[in-house]
């Protein structure tokens, strides 16, 4: 049952739009937030050449503020046929375009805008929407606040014992870095990443120093989802959806680092094995990814949880030359991802990973035609998602 | 008589865990236990996922194990601006093995110099304090 489900929703949908603000420093925006996620929205629109007035579903997730109500008036939205938003945090990014999927193939929407938008001056995401409702007394009594500190436990973990080594971790931060000079939004194209740079940047909690983290930033974007067949008659090369699946592991949940069997990677080892499944490919096959990276640690857990290494083969593949475009085994984060483009809750994420299938990057892997994009790693739920060209399918 | 982190609540997230904070704050380590089958939940929950019984008992529990992880904490962040002064701070994760290998959070207190993934710890309960928001608070220390 389940997987005759899933093999139905297996390419059915694809993105046919992609739209991005440009990336401001965290709490700069000359717009509101509102705004932002306006833009990105007709911009995506325009990028597929779709009257914005027809987006009839919007999906968020986390913690958006921007709903359809105050989007839609200034949309013109003729008719809102379906909106959702996606629990918990940037866990869910992937999962958004099985939410899309499911809308669309059960005929309850035709158009469905994924979009996020953050300005810290108007939301105050730091400071109170990450910060209420969710994070225990279990780690506030016993000085722990941040993501950064909560997920630095994990990264101990997967350093001192599973034997990470640091060297990983500064591949990711390099590859990112070095991606990021030859894109105009990257707020770090102007940073020449090196170790002594790396190294001597002050640390946040340990093992995690400045460049590890992911930058917090004003901005907004937006992705266009709609069926495969309507994508076939729309202006840009479809990015279909192979497979996006979204949940927890048993046994996972709200634990306070209690997670068992598994506990210093992603918590997507069992979201991997159904992607690879559904969508019939495996970590061999896949040209391109945008990993996910809050922290540069738990995106060397998503790998692993992915199968593109093993732990112990994490040193050995996590080199810059493996890492990036155009000719590395595995390209990540080619827009500069999380830690150099900027982070705008991940979202930056899928535009990167449909232009890799168009074949526009600025940092372009050629003939990309399978293009992976993975959820926030270590969220209570996370998603993954398979992207690929007409002859993946 | 009535508890300070009563007066203190820490709110939004599953909250089922005020037996704990009465038990440290009388000074006893205390973890709940399935009054069924006897499994252990933690972070403490209001059913069994294993049995499905909504019976706990709380039971007193010898506090010592070994380090399961830990983060050395160089920034002063936004909600625990209290420990301001201790940074840079170790807090450790625990695995206790007289109770089922679950793990509990506290804060390192003495010497840091054997501190290690698998270092067996014993823990001592703080009272309530600013540093700890008012609660009671478990603190692991390294076994000599």
């Amino acid at each position: 049952m389940t997987e005759r489900n899933v093999s139905s929703m297996r390419g059915a949908t694809a993105i046919v739009g992609i739209g991005q603000t440009p990336y401001y420093k965290r709490g700069t925006a000359p717009e509101p937030e509102l705004k932002l996620a306006l833009r990105a929205i007709t911009q995506a629109a325009d990028d597929a050449g779709i009257d914005v007035r027809d987006i009839d579903g919007f999906i968020s997730y986390a913690s958006e503020r921007s709903d359809p109500a105050k989007l839609m008036p200034a949309l013109g939205t003729r008719e809102c046929r379906f909106a959702s938003l996606v629990w918990i945090h940037g866990g869910a990014l992937a999962g958004t375009l099985n939410v899309a999927a499911g809308a669309i193939l059960s005929g309850q929407a035709d158009i469905v805008a994924i979009y996020r938008s953050m300005a810290e001056g108007n939301s105050q995401r730091l400071r109170v929407a990450v910060a209420q409702n969710d994070t225990s007394s279990q780690y506030l009594v016993n000085g722990l606040d941040s993501p950064a500190q909560i997920l630095a436990l994990r990264a101990q973990r997967l350093m001192e014992h599973h034997g990470v080594p640091r060297s990983a971790l500064f591949a990711t931060v390099q590859a990112s870095y070095y991606h990021a000079r030859n894109n105009s939004r990257a707020l770090g194209r102007a940073t020449e990443m090196t170790r002594e740079i790396y190294d001597e940047a002050r640390m946040i909690s340990e093992p995690y120093r400045l460049f590890d983290c992911s930058r917090e930033n004003d901005g907004a974007a937006c992705v266009l989802v709609v069926s495969a067949e309507r994508a076939r008659d729309l202006r840009q090369t479809p990015a279909y959806v192979l497979s996006a699946p979204m949940g927890t592991m048993g046994g996972g949940g709200a634990l306070e680092e209690n997670w068992r069997p598994y506990y210093a990677t992603a918590g997507q080892k069992e979201l991997a094995d159904r992607l690879w499944r559904e969508s019939g490919y495996g970590p061999k096959d896949v040209d391109v990814a945008q990993i996910y990276m809050n922290m540069d640690a738990m995106g060397i857990g998503s790998m692993i949880d992915h199968g593109f290494f093993a732990m112990e083969e994490a040193g050995a593949f996590c080199t810059l030359d493996n890492l990036i475009a155009p000719s590395g085994r595995l390209p990540i984060n080619t827009s500069g991802g999380d830690l150099a483009e900027g982070f705008i809750h991940g979202m930056g994420l899928i535009p990167e990973a449909v232009r890799q299938i168009r074949g526009t990057s600025v940092n372009q892997v050629p003939g990309a035609r399978l293009s992976l994009v993975t959820g926030g790693p270590g969220d209570l739920m996370s998603s993954t998602a398979l992207l690929g060209s007409a002859d993946t399918l | 008589m009535s508890y300070s982190f009563e007066q203190h609540k820490i709110v939004g997230a599953i909250e089922a865990d005020d037996d704990y904070w009465r038990g440290l704050e009388d000074g006893v380590l205390r973890l709940p236990r399935c009054a069924s089958c006897r499994g252990w939940t933690w972070p403490a929950h209001f059913r069994c996922g294993q049995c499905g019984s909504w019976d706990f008992d709380w039971v007193a529990v010898e506090p010592r194990g070994r380090i399961f992880t830990y983060t050395r904490t160089h920034y002063a962040f936004d909600r625990v601006l209290e420990r301001r002064e201790d940074v840079p701070y170790v807090t450790v994760v625990a695995e206790l093995p007289d109770a089922g290998n679950l793990r509990l959070i506290g804060v390192l207190k003495g010497d840091e110099a054997d501190l290690a993934i698998g270092a067996p710890v014993r823990g001592t309960i703080d009272p309530p304090s600013a540093k700890s928001k008012f609660y009671p608070a478990l603190r692991w220390e390294l076994e000599r």
